[in-house]
């Protein structure tokens, strides 16, 4: 208490330009701190997208380059799995969009090709693309697409069909998995949207009437490793 | 710093401003505490008006006077945003806290008194927005979710939505600032001898309070602009159609709501903390572990927010994961209702309104603590998930709890404030008509839920009939209540008896009852020397 009353009657300039220095520092960091919650959130987008293609969460597949190199296979542990295959189609985008095959009978582990079909029932090219997941949750991050449609926009003339093929594989990892080994069933949907920025189809509805068969060639272009397009 | 401290305190003794330009432009924290408690009070009958207008709807099956549905939706989402962002958080955090945390801790003023006056008027200015948002196309009817696609531009395509954005985004500004004003002033401006160990537990409350804030607020703001972007420049944050995902709002919000809850209630416990120690006649049992439950509560606070969204489709380890986490959070919690229950106990209770509110705070708390475990459970909660199990819950822990606290406050700080005391027999008779009333307007909507009744529909099946009708005339004795109380508040100020500077005896030890009632204008100039207040065990 003594020292107190002498810091306080002595010292007491002292101490206030001491507080003044300390308000001012105090106040900074709460000012980094609030810059610091600032970053997080702009980060938070990439971060939830990262998140979403390492967990699977959500249905999030994944995309894989190539086939893992087979494993040793182990007959008595090789599973197999039925991928039924869903397709929707927006409410604001006039096409008819379904699978080829309703559900295919797939080794784990092994390289598949399915088909879907969209045909524009519309007047007017539209460009679209494709959402996707797989349920069950679970099984996504055992999901490999290598190739898909979905990965690209769309365009389609008008009365136009095209077959949309996906390339995939189911992970052998699912076998070791012991939530999601039992699944036996795994269901991949997609639904396709309307894009917002339909530059692409202004674009092929303007080399379609310059007369160059714009729309074959324009689509090679963009979707080069779409060999399973064909133009009807 | 100190030169715009000193500008806002500047004139001495026997000045102080006039007129409205006292209020407009004060820089004096009781003042601003005062603009901030009227705020509430007025926000406070415009979203108890709206939820009347709710249970009147609701007494009854079948569409009672609300033909347009929109405005069901719109009357319930403002409801909700008036209510905890203009009338829970000022009345509490910017009311009690600007009036009593410089009090308490011995000091003249908050650290940057002309930033106090800014973050009142971004305050007022965002209650005019969410206002004006009510009268623009049918109003927000989002809930206080926003939650995407619901809130984006093709189901709410008028301007009403962007208002309530930019309402929210003024009011965080201002709690934002004034967060940083309650932590700069609690830490660098208390009173010689007032260590962080023997603030008040109130002080404790602010101080944990202001860091939610800080690290909650801005969540939100970065979500919100993402939605207004969405809504009004054509990104895609929320929208599945272009690469967006709706449930990344949600983990957006919630990692900004759930902290929120606790920004709501923790000034409460410490209100209530004061409030049984001051009428047990004894200190708090426990200090230590109270003040360090609160730091405890904020931190687990942060990572339980998935379990708003159990029904979103997570796996079971990350449900696990939550559910641990938030049952996590009932060990603090008890800690805080234990150490009440041990003040209490053995102590000389002084059974006067403000105790009456805190006892009644208590055990409203514990009624919805125990429903929050139940919630907490992911299988439970994908049944009761959007009934009014759910609205029961919240309105326990959030609404009628937080409300009993600030009642309590106004009683035991009126004549501190104002300089006269209230009628203590009219303000055990308006406890008493309050409990009863939020009991029976709230207790039922358990049985509710449990049978299935959903949130946010205006009609129901006639199975739902009776305990509807006994919620509403619960919500009728509550606003007997809450006019009563209007009516006490109104006497006091005007016709109140003279209260001296303590007086509720010795037992209240904080600083506040050191200075004169009314506070007057400026104090603690000559800095108080502070011993062991609380004893810090």
């Amino acid at each position: 208490m003594g020292m107190d009353h002498a810091r306080s009657s002595r010292g007491g300039t002292r101490r206030q330009n001491n507080g003044a220095r300390r308000t001012k520092l105090t106040a900074y960091a709460l000012v980094g701190l609030i810059a610091g919650m600032g970053a997080l959130v702009a980060a938070a987008e990439p971060m939830y997208r990262a998140f979403c293609q390492v967990t699977g969460f959500g249905g999030t597949t994944r995309i894989a380059d190539q086939l893992k190199p087979a494993a040793p296979v182990d007959i008595a542990a090789a599973g197999y799995v039925t991928v039924r295959f869903d397709a929707n189609t927006n409410a604001n985008l006039p096409w008819r969009f379904r699978p080829v095959q309703n559900e295919l009978r797939v080794r784990v582990g092994e390289q598949v090709l399915a088909h879907f079909e969209a045909t524009n029932l519309s007047g007017r090219t539209i460009a679209g693309t494709a959402t996707f997941n797989v349920t069950p949750y679970k099984t996504a991050r055992y999901f490999n697409k290598i190739e898909c449609f979905c990965f690209t926009e769309q365009v389609l003339g008008p009365g136009e069909t095209a077959q949309m093929p996906v390339t995939f594989f189911v992970d052998r990892e699912i076998l070791k998995d012991a939530g999601a080994k039992g699944e036996s069933t795994i269901t991949l949907s997609y639904t396709f949207f309307a894009d917002k920025d339909q530059s692409a189809a202004r674009e092929a509805e303007a080399e379609q009437r310059a007369g160059n068969h714009g729309l074959a060639h324009s689509d090679a272009k963009r979707y080069p490793a779409s060999p399973g397009k064909l133009k009807i | 710093m100190s030169d715009i401290a000193h500008a806002g305190t500047d004139g001495g003794h026997d000045h102080s401003p006039r007129g409205w330009r006292r209020w407009a432009y004060s820089t004096n924290h009781k003042d601003i505490g005062t603009l901030y408690i009227i705020l509430a009070l007025i926000a406070a009958i415009v979203g108890g008006g709206m939820s009347m207008l709710i249970r009147l709807e609701l007494t009854e099956p079948g569409i009672q006077f609300i033909e347009d549905f929109q405005f069901y939706n719109m009357v319930v989402t403002a409801h909700g945003f008036v209510m905890v962002f203009f009338v829970v958080m000022p009345a509490l955090i910017g009311g009690f806290g600007n009036w009593f945390v410089p009090l308490m801790i011995g000091t003249p003023d908050m650290a940057f008194p002309r930033m106090n006056n800014i973050s009142f008027w971004l305050l007022a200015a965002g209650l005019v927005l969410l206002v004006t948002s009510t009268f623009i196309g049918g109003g927000a009817g989002t809930g206080w979710t926003v939650n995407p696609p619901l809130s984006n531009a093709d189901f709410h395509p008028g301007m009403a939505v962007d208002f309530g954005i930019l309402a929210l985004h003024l009011a965080g500004a201002s709690s934002i600032l004034g967060a940083i004003n309650f932590i700069t002033t609690i830490l660098n401006m208390r009173a010689p001898g007032m260590t962080l160990h023997r603030m008040p537990l109130f002080v404790w409350s602010m101080l944990v309070t202001a860091f939610l804030l800080l690290l909650a607020i801005p969540v939100l703001a970065g979500a919100l602009t993402m939605l207004l972007t969405d809504r009004n420049f054509g990104t895609a944050f929320f929208d599945p159609s272009a690469g967006g995902d709706p449930i990344f709002w949600q983990h957006l919000f919630w990692f900004f709501g759930h902290p929120e809850v606790y920004i709501m209630v923790m000034p409460a416990f410490g209100v209530i903390s004061q409030i049984v120690s001051t009428f047990s006649k004894k200190p708090i049992f426990g200090y230590l572990g109270m003040a360090y439950a609160m730091i405890a509560i904020g931190f687990v606070g942060f990572i339980v927010w998935a379990h708003h969204m159990y029904t979103v489709g997570f796996n079971v380890e990350t449900r696990s994961y939550f559910i641990i986490a938030t049952m996590v959070i009932a060990v603090p919690t008890g800690v805080k209702i234990f150490s009440w229950l041990a003040t209490m106990w053995g102590g000389s209770i002084d059974f006067k309104t403000p105790m009456l509110y805190a006892m009644g705070f208590i055990f409203l708390f514990v009624v919805g603590g125990v429903t929050g475990i139940t919630l907490s459970n992911a299988g439970v909660d994908q049944a009761f998930h959007d009934t009014y199990f759910v609205v029961a819950h919240f309105h326990y822990v959030l609404s009628i709890a937080t409300i009993f606290a600030i009642y309590a406050g106004l009683y035991y700080w009126i004549g501190k404030m104002s300089g006269r005391q209230y009628s203590e027999a009219q303000g055990r008779v308006q406890f008493w008509i309050t409990f009863v009333g939020v009991n029976v307007l709230f207790f039922p909507q358990h049985f509710l839920g449990m049978a299935g009744m959903p949130r946010r529909i205006p009609d129901y099946p006639d199975a739902f009939a009776g305990w509807n009708m006994v919620s509403s005339i619960g919500a009728a004795i509550t606003l007997l209540g809450a006019l009563l109380f209007l009516w006490i508040l109104f006497r006091t100020v005007t016709a109140g008896a003279r209260v001296g500077g303590n007086p509720w005896g010795e037992s209240a030890t904080t600083l506040e009852w050191t200075v004169p009632s009314p506070a007057p204008f400026h104090t603690h100039e000559v800095l108080p020397e502070v011993g062991e207040l609380q004893p810090a065990e």
